[in-house]
């Protein structure tokens, strides 16, 4: 078949760019018109104030410093996992469906699942008090710890997808070759599937992160009121200030902050496997 | 004492036993080859002794120690893998360097013996080279001098140049050879190409249903093979029933007298020929070991003719001059090599 007179094949992908412009691009445009046109004439002036607000600020810091924390104990505890799946596991299919499981229920379903468990009357407390590290529950609701707990529980899943997508087709003669070259598993480990996983990573921390950043209904849930992230504030601005300019300034800086991280990600995996 | 040793080695996976009782003995210095078809259990052999894999029954001795359980990290064996197993996220330098960083010598000592090794196959300034951007035959010498480097006591090769075309599988081989000749590493060689392994190996040891049948110098196992199965492999086309009548006398199956160059300890045993060790005549020609028969099927081949011919004792395949014509039908008398035929169980 001659592919390359054909007109029709492009056509193919029409719905799918038409959808993503005029229910994605032209809203996101329209946003950031919205926010660098406050009063109908350009200005920065948003921005700067907003940069000025310590609640800003603060929030701001946090946002980014629990999107991180998330992703990189996402990578900590997906990596293991998502290395055993792919190489060793006999029963990989299972193990792959129980990973995705959590997958299946809603946000909100286990936000409140958390609330129990971390509860100051939760299994959790409970055992604290019984054996004896602490003599009374500790407040485990309603902090960073608890949404931590709940970003890294929404999100594992597609890091170990992720990473499981780049460790199959890492072959199996690669190991082989390094075991026999004198590493130790854990040598070949670091030398040859780390890197080699490099780019599985960074997809799954990008989708982490983003992830993270963009949630909204675990730092409502599982967050306090102290504890107030950049989705809950763009709610805030929008619903209860009805703030629409500076809900769309926080969003265009969780979109930039997004990106560039995402980028860091990127370049920071160049560095490690320049070939990925 | 053999430099390494395989005893009564079973080995497979589930109910699918791939050897079985398997013995082989393999001295220092020596170029050794497992020759067969896939499936005869060459590579699960060399993946036993590299440690990729761990017998379900027998020993692995090596200089007189069992390794049998001995991790593969642990054994300085060289691999050389079909698919080479490169790192693609390392340079060349950096390929050929991992043995070495692995056994953490210092950082100066590794980039001379890197760039020495790499001088010997031949791959000067390739060194920030990616695999990615080379040759199969550069590949090739990368995966060489990884596994060179090392300095291992054994050095095995998994069918290493069937990913290579036919002129540079020719040049390689002759390459891997002066090699060994000339650092005297052990070596044991997988291959399914016969050529390959007899142009290569001081021993070759023909492997068939996961056992060896015959391991022998190359020029041994041509001229003198000990079983059907050997003797096919190495070209022997022509196969007859024997029965002995005196020293080097014969007697085949419609009475024909048959003399040979050799004899044979038992009555009866068979006996073989190549296609090119046989005469045609014309019919009732006076030639030694006559055979009649009837020519069914003539052949150009280029160089020669091939002639199917139908006998008494068998069909056999002869090979004749251009320059001889007979036609299919005629009834022509064969004529075998006495010295020429192999006798066999």
């Amino acid at each position: 078949m001659n592919r390359k007179k054909n007109f029709v094949w492009p056509l193919l992908v029409l719905p799918g760019v038409l959808f993503v412009t005029v229910f994605m691009l032209i809203p996101l445009f329209s946003l950031c018109l919205t926010s660098f046109f406050p009063d109908q004439t350009f200005s920065l002036s948003s921005y700067f104030s907003l940069f000025k607000d310590q609640y800003f600020q603060q929030t701001f810091v946090r946002s980014i410093r629990l999107s991180l924390l998330s992703t990189f104990m996402c990578a900590l505890l997906g990596f293991p996992s998502a290395y055993y799946i792919s190489k060793y596991s006999r029963h990989k299919g299972m193990m792959m469906a129980f990973a995705v499981f959590p997958m299946f229920t809603s946000p909100v379903v286990r936000s409140f699942s958390w609330m129990v468990i971390l509860g100051k009357r939760g299994i959790v407390n409970n055992f604290l008090v019984w054996s004896g590290l602490f003599a009374k529950p500790q407040d485990l609701l309603y902090n960073e710890f608890s949404m931590t707990v709940g970003f890294v529980q929404l999100f594992l899943p597609q890091m170990i997808l992720a990473l499981i997508g780049v460790m199959d087709n890492i072959p199996d003669d690669l190991t082989l070759a390094a075991g026999n070259l004198g590493a130790t598993r854990i040598g070949s480990f670091i030398h040859v599937i780390f890197p080699l996983s490099i780019s599985g990573l960074v997809t799954g921390s990008v989708l982490v992160f983003t992830g993270c950043m963009t949630a909204y209904t675990t730092p409502q849930l599982l967050g306090g009121t102290d504890t107030r992230v950049l989705a809950t504030m763009v709610y805030q601005y929008a619903m209860s200030l009805r703030d629409w300019t500076q809900a769309s300034v926080v969003a265009v800086v969780m979109i930039v902050c997004t990106m560039a991280i995402s980028s860091i990600f990127n370049s920071m995996s160049r560095k490690i496997n320049p070939m990925a | 004492m053999a430099l390494l040793e395989l005893k009564n080695i079973t080995a497979g996976y589930d109910q699918n036993i791939i050897l079985k009782d398997f013995n082989i003995s393999v001295e220092k210095g020596e170029f050794v080859s497992l020759l067969g078809s896939s499936g005869c259990g060459k590579t699960t052999c060399l993946r036993l002794i590299a440690g990729f894999a761990d017998p379900m029954n027998g020993q692995i001795l090596f200089n007189g120690k069992d390794y049998t359980g001995v991790p593969l990290h642990k054994r300085n064996f060289g691999f050389v893998f079909q698919s080479y197993a490169l790192f693609p996220h390392l340079t060349v330098f950096d390929n050929v360097a991992f043995g070495l960083k692995m056994r953490k010598m210092d950082k100066e000592t590794i980039r001379r013996e890197v760039l020495d090794m790499l001088k010997v196959v031949d791959l000067e300034g390739f060194e920030n080279r990616y695999p990615r951007e080379m040759s199969g035959g550069q590949r090739q010498r990368v995966a060489l001098a990884r596994a060179l480097v090392i300095k291992p006591d054994l050095l095995m090769f998994d069918e290493p140049l069937s990913n290579l075309d036919a002129k540079l599988r020719v040049k390689m081989r002759v390459e891997i050879r002066k090699l060994q000749q000339k650092l005297g590493f052990t070596a044991i060689y997988v291959t399914h190409d016969q050529e390959e392994c007899f142009a290569i190996s001081d021993k070759v040891a023909i492997m068939n249903k996961g056992v060896i049948e015959q391991m022998d110098t190359p020029s041994e196992i041509y001229n003198k093979p000990k079983t059907e199965f050997i003797a096919r492999f190495v070209g022997f086309e022509n196969f007859f029933d024997l029965t002995r009548t005196g020293s080097c006398a014969f007697k085949a199956a419609n009475g024909a007298e048959i003399v040979t160059g050799s004899d044979h300890a038992s009555h009866s045993c068979k006996g073989c020929i190549r296609p090119g060790d046989v005469s045609v005549h014309a019919a009732g020609a006076d030639v030694v070991n006559a055979i009649e028969g009837r020519v069914m099927v003539s052949t150009f081949l280029g160089q020669h003719n091939q002639l199917n011919v139908m006998t008494d004792i068998g069909e056999f395949v002869v090979s004749t001059d251009q320059t001889q014509v007979f036609p299919v039908g005629e009834t022509v008398t064969l004529s075998l090599a006495a010295n020429k035929i192999i006798l066999i169980d």
